[in-house]
């Protein structure tokens, strides 16, 4: 879904450039759907979190999460997803938001591993320097290998100051070098989750519009063709 | 770390169910018994129907398959499964063990007990089979039923091998189902990371494909998401937007909305076909892509390991660059250098390269090797060899010598022990048989034996004697001592360290054959030497409680970390030059206390018998540990081998390679320049080969019955080589590929060889005791 959204230019302009009759079926039924789509929402954004196993991940989702109700896979088939459509600017915005398992056996999250997504919310455990650490490491690597993905840095557990070792001087002094949010969180208390989501929405949303915007700008062919007869290669098979 | 199957697996199976199908459509599949009644694992045993039953499918056949589940850990929990058209139900095998075969076999029987109603046989049996200790690899699982009356017999996969077809049943399928091409496209498809579909209407053949697809890209592991058989209820999964590769049944695959999906590479195992937005096949460099293409050509080939070694050689042109890219400086991890990985090749390849560094799979391979580099782990496989053949060809020309031995034994080596087999000689078979028959007392018999082949002066060549021992010791049947035409040999006297030859050649078959067939005699695997160095005496003390006729070894189990160090250190030797001569770079021996730790702290309580046996004779002080280590052959890279107690042909191994490491301690302190090392190694090493005995005076006199089993190996060893090399024409066996290779010019560096051994006899017992490691070979 989210892939055809992204799309939805590019089959016009495909259709619009190229001659046959392939091409023009291809861009119809395609727009077909994204009017199915646009009924339920304007927008659909996968996001990833990330963190070490324990720093509550689940449980932030669980407080986020629409779809409580279908139960977790994270155990059985080492991933799981959460959806909810909440509503920003007038615009409906439905999430899936995706986690794996034992993500902390990567000492780097390649970018591979964020390539169909449009944010992460890196996670850790304020009480756990080690997943400070971690997450430290992959903010890096996705700074150097995956310039366009959204990011946002969570410090869950924020419920226990004696237990407290990451200080939100020195994890907000990190988000600042690496230019990104800092939410300090608590699942278990539902302190600061809403307003969390909500930020990393609106970050993914605004990014969303600003592509757009430098597309409509340069509103030029070569990405198209380029992507076009790929794309029409899928389809037509 | 790299792999997803569990080490220190206990148990043969976590848990068995019977599975009832969708009765209705309201009521869902269930468990309706399950073994052991203490598998509580909630969140699974909810799983295990819906794997069980991941949707309509035809239940007209017979049919295997396995499904996996991940735990929070990212670990593999494999789900076996046994549909049969005659039973309403499921049969399920859970287990931490990917052995596919093993467990079909395993399920077919149960399923033979549960048909015959006797509920109470088929507990008592699960019962046993589940306490039963994991099998080593390759060897056979025997589980009595019936009151005793019957056995059931399983081999149990050797993890040291390629799957090979037909015995690999998942890869059979997979070639069976999916043509060469689509196979690259699939395995490109992999070395990008995409998100991959496979679809089937069978539920065996998708598992097959998806678990072979897996297999194939050895030695690296999938990482991402993976669900070989995906059920319905599962379905929205497809949606993830990180790399997965996926098991989709055809009903469920129909349902999904194409469009919803994104970019997917999609195969479809029922009518070979395979849908991609990529051009990744196009991307790979074209070198890999070509020779790949033609290996996947030539089909007669392709039964065996064809397959797989023709896709792990294209991953050793394309990664086996990471030996060139490990960075070592003294007291200092080892790292990895990405520039210097993509330079390991040429220009053509490196933008691939250069992807390649952002794999998820490659990062984690990395890791993986470096960890146990720095742990001190050494390790052996298929790919390290591979790589050591690929590496060679434009090197050195004893490196281009070790690739010709790897090759040719490897591929001759099966029939060459055959021949040698069939022709043995008959003086060698009676000794050798004597000696197995009187056991532990060999002493005299070696004697005798020692006696007889003076006169017929072997020289060169004991390891593929050896190697036929192994292959006879592994074999059900009673074989003859490998023998060979000994009346055509020049007269020589014993006079060698003579455990070496037999340790290294057990620890490290392939290499062995090669070397002494090809031509033992010019300084054989030069730059791989220290690791193919032979053993020391102490270490054969472990023998003599190791049980020979148990002697199983993988021709498979190789240890290249030799040359993998030797690459590391040859690149700091400036560095080194700088330092410490006595300690030369190889020398990374002073570490063996904290291998038995890293190495096999999680075996110690499952094995131990031969550590309370070493014990007493106290040889060493790290004897233990070596033994320890030594007897976890379990690679790393196949951590759920772990050895159980009392496996004495193990630990025979293990021996092997402690020995093995032992004698290359003594080869390096015997060295003062770096830069010889590698020459003097390898000399020692032929020397030792060549003289078997002269080693015998630093042993203590307990130890000699350990060593004379070991000696006779050695001897019959030497007797089969030999017949290839000297022997007469008209007893000689065809002689295989290698020999021809051989290098006349032996004498000198025999002669080499003899005044290294003599100088490094001199060196006091506790020089060579406290340096001893097992295969795993240590340095920091």
């Amino acid at each position: 879904m989210n892939h055809l959204e992204n799309n939805t230019d590019c089959y016009f302009k495909v259709n619009t450039k190229s001659v046959g009759g392939k091409l023009v079926f291809t861009a119809l039924s395609t727009v077909k759907l994204v009017t199915d789509m646009a009924r339920e929402y304007d927008h659909l954004f996968k996001l990833l979190i990330i963190g070490d196993s324990g720093v509550g991940k689940s449980s932030l989702l669980l407080r986020f999460a629409d779809n409580t109700f279908s139960g977790s896979y994270i155990t059985t088939i080492g991933v799981d997803f959460k959806i909810r459509t909440i509503e920003i600017e007038g615009e409906r915005v439905k999430l899936q938001i995706w986690d794996t398992a034992g993500q902390e056996r990567f000492r780097t999250i390649t970018s591979t591993y964020y390539r169909g997504t449009h944010g992460v919310i890196v996670v850790y455990d304020v009480t756990s320097g080690d997943s400070f650490a971690n997450v430290k490491r992959w903010l890096h690597e996705i700074e150097q290998n995956c310039d366009v993905v959204n990011r946002i840095l969570v410090g869950n557990k924020n419920d226990a100051p004696d237990r407290k070792v990451v200080l939100t001087e020195d994890a907000q002094r990190f988000a600042d070098q690496m230019g990104i949010q800092l939410f300090e969180t608590s699942a278990k208390d539902n302190i600061n989750v809403e307003e969390m989501f909500m930020a990393v929405t609106k970050q993914v949303l605004r990014s969303k519009k600003e592509r757009k915007e430098r597309q409509a700008i340069q509103n030029n062919d070569t990405v198209n063709l380029r992507k076009g007869p790929k794309q029409n290669k899928r389809k037509c098979c | 770390m790299g792999s997803r199957i569990r080490d220190n697996v206990k148990h043969l199976f976590q848990c068995f169910c019977e599975v009832v199908g969708q009765q209705s459509p309201d009521k869902e599949a269930w468990i309706i018994q399950k073994f052991p009644d203490s598998y509580r694992d909630e969140g699974v045993l909810k799983s295990v129907p819906k794997f069980a039953y991941p949707c309509d499918f035809a239940n007209t056949i017979v049919q295997h398959y396995s499904f996996v589940l991940t735990s929070i850990d990212s670990k593999w929990t494999f789900g076996f499964c046994r549909h049969d058209p005659k039973t309403e139900t499921a049969l399920v095998v859970l287990s931490y063990l990917p052995w596919h075969e093993s467990f079909y076999k395993l399920l077919n029987h149960i399923a033979e007990i549960n048909s015959s109603c006797k509920s109470d046989e088929l507990w008592r049996f699960l019962d046993v089979v589940y306490h039963s200790s994991v099998p080593d690899p390759g060897r056979t699982l025997h589980v009595p039923f019936n009151n005793g009356r019957d056995t059931f017999v399983c081999p149990c996969p050797n993890q040291f091998q390629l799957p090979s077809i037909p015995e690999n049943r998942n890869l059979t399928e997979y070639y069976n189902a999916v043509d060469g091409h689509n196979m690259m496209v699939i395995f490109a498809s992999m070395l990008y990371e995409r998100r991959i579909i496979f679809t089937s209407k069978k539920l065996y053949r998708l598992s097959a494909c998806v678990q072979s697809a897996n297999s194939i890209i050895y030695p690296m592991n999938w990482q991402h998401i993976f669900i070989p058989v995906l059920p319905m209820a599962l379905m929205d999964y497809l949606l993830a937007p990180m790399p997965y590769l996926v098991g989709v049944p055809a009903v469920i695959y129909q349902r999904v909305r194409k469009a919803d999906l994104g970019d997917v590479v999609v195969l479809d195992a029922d009518n070979n076909n395979v849908e991609t937005p990529f051009q990744d096949l196009e991307s790979l460099p074209l070198d890999v892509v070509n020779s790949l293409r033609r290996q996947l050509r030539n089909r007669a080939a392709l039964l065996g390991d064809g397959v797989s070694r023709a896709f792990l050689r294209a991953l050793v042109q394309l990664i086996g660059g990471y030996r060139d890219a490990l960075k070592f400086h003294q007291g200092q991890k080892i790292t990895f250098s990405p520039d210097a990985f993509i330079e390991s090749r040429p220009s053509s390849m490196q933008p691939f390269l250069r992807k390649m560094l952002q794999l998820q799979i490659f990062q984690q391979f990395i890791e993986e090797r470096l960890e146990m580099l720095n742990n001190g782990l050494g390790f052996s496989d298929e790919f390290e060899m591979e790589a050591c053949n690929y590496s060679d060809k434009s090197s050195s020309k004893l490196k281009q010598q070790y690739k010709e031995w790897t090759y040719t034994m490897r591929k001759e080596g099966s029939a060459f022990f055959k021949t040698v087999r069939n022709k043995a000689n008959p003086a060698m078979k009676s000794a050798v048989k004597s000696v197995k028959e009187r056991g532990k007392d060999v002493r005299t018999a070696y004697k005798g034996i020692r006696s007889k082949l003076r006169d017929i002066q072997p020289r060169e060549g004991l390891g593929s004697i050896e190697d036929g021992l192994d292959e006879n010791d592994k074999g059900d049947k009673p074989q003859s001592a490998p023998t060979s035409p000994v009346n055509r040999r020049r007269p020589q006297t014993f006079a060698g360290p003579k455990t070496s030859a037999a340790a290294s050649f057990r620890k490290d078959p392939l290499r062995q054959r090669k070397n002494t067939d090809v031509n033992i005699r010019s300084r054989p695997y030069n730059p791989l030497s220290p690791s193919s160095d032979p053993g020391s005496p102490e270490v054969l003390i472990d023998m003599s409680h190791s049980d020979t006729a148990g002697l199983q070894l993988s021709p498979l189990d190789m240890d290249l970390m030799g040359d993998l160090q030797d690459v590391i250190f040859r690149k700091c030797s400036s560095v080194l030059d700088t330092e410490d001569t006595n300690s030369p770079p190889v020398d990374r021996t002073k570490e063996s206390g904290d291998l038995i730790r890293l190495d096999s702290t999680p075996s110690d309580e499952d094995f131990d018998p031969l550590y309370s046996k070493d014990k007493p004779l106290s040889v060493s002080q790290t004897l233990p540990a070596a033994t320890a280590s030594a007897d976890s052959l379990a690679n790393p890279l196949y951590p759920y081998f772990v050895p159980s107690v009392g496996k004495s042909s193990l630990t025979y191994a293990g021996n092997q390679s402690f020995l093995y490491s032992k004698s290359q301690r003594r080869l390096n302190v015997s060295e003062r320049m770096p830069e010889q090392r590698v020459q003097d190694s390898s000399v020692g090493q032929t020397f030792s080969a060549l003289h078997p005995c002269s080693s015998s005076n630093a042993l203590s006199p307990g130890q000699y019955n350990v060593q004379d089993m070991d000696l006779l190996k050695e001897y019959g060893l030497d007797f089969k080589s030999l017949s290839f090399k000297n022997g007469g024409p008209s007893l000689r066996p065809a002689p295989p590929a290698p020999l021809s290779s051989s290098s006349p010019a032996m004498s000198s560096s025999e002669a080499a060889a003899r005044d290294l051994f003599e100088n490094l006899v001199e060196f006091p017992d506790s020089t060579l005791k406290s340096h001893s490691k097992n295969q795993w070979t240590k340095f920091d």
